[in-house]
């Protein structure tokens, strides 16, 4: 990994058509702004951890895994979990 | 309305209890019509079943369920989607329902993803997958596993053998 030490109002460049400047530095955390061309998706790294565990989650799940699942999470927070959810939507027949 | 699932069977539904995600979620932005659906031998779990891909399921649970002072930091970018306003924090309960989607693996412990919770705004029916900024909360927080229940504990002198 390049390490770069940077102050604010001072920039980084990739490539010919990539800039990162530091706009503003605070305790424990800095504001950056990316110059980059529409084709190249700017992306803070948490929606590519969420994506991948989306995809990991949208995986099927045996019925019993969940059942025990459940009987766990009741165990642990039993007077929690009532969810209004509005209207709801009913299964007509068990799975 | 009807939908045949592929996990619940066909479905009869109210077409008020669809959310609509104008983003769709990361990793599916095509998706964009979701129900929650609640069954009474696994609750607190809600799922989330897709209605335009009929294998498409989440599986979810309220973010209180699993982290009681659970608190919200979303971008006003997302504020906006939900039709919120941008300059406070919506209420949990009363006005959205957050809901951690959650990712079960053979092998090891189930997780939920409490950095980037699905916030559905109760009012006008539109919802996001917000990932939280500043925020402690981790996208794969463990939730309690299965088959290491009550363990006995052979250790700690409550077993009947006793050490000369």
């Amino acid at each position: 990994m390049l390490i770069v030490r940077r102050r604010a109002g001072q920039a980084v460049l990739i490539g010919d058509q990539v800039e990162i400047h530091v706009l503003e530095i605070a305790p424990g955390r800095v504001k950056l702004g990316v110059v980059a061309p529409r084709e190249i998706p700017v992306l803070r790294a948490e929606v590519k951890l969420t994506r991948e565990t989306n995809l990991a989650a949208a995986q099927a799940v045996p019925a019993e895994k969940l059942a025990e699942l459940a009987r766990r999470l009741r165990k642990e927070a039993p007077a929690r979990g009532a969810a209004a959810l509005g209207p709801a939507g009913e299964p007509s027949e068990q799975p | 309305m009807q939908f045949c699932t592929r996990h619940f069977g066909t479905i009869e539904y109210d077409p008020e209890a669809v959310f609509q995600f104008p983003a769709g979620l990361p990793g599916f932005e095509d998706q964009r019509r979701f129900l929650p659906l609640q069954q009474p031998n696994v609750e607190p779990i809600v799922f989330l079943q897709s209605l335009d891909r009929p294998d498409l399921c989440f599986i979810t649970l309220p973010v209180q369920t699993i982290e009681p002072g659970y608190r919200l930091s979303i971008s006003a970018e997302d504020l906006r989607l939900l039709g919120l306003p941008e300059d406070r924090q919506p209420e949990m309960g009363k006005q959205v329902l957050c809901l951690a989607i959650v990712a079960v693996a053979e092998g090891r412990p189930p997780t939920a993803n409490l950095l980037a919770p699905v916030v559905l705004n109760l009012e006008n029916r539109r919802a996001v997958q917000a990932i939280l900024s500043d925020s402690p909360y981790s996208h794969r927080h463990p939730l309690p596993a299965g088959g290491q229940e009550d363990p006995v504990c052979s250790s700690c002198g409550a077993g009947p053998a006793k050490r000369s």
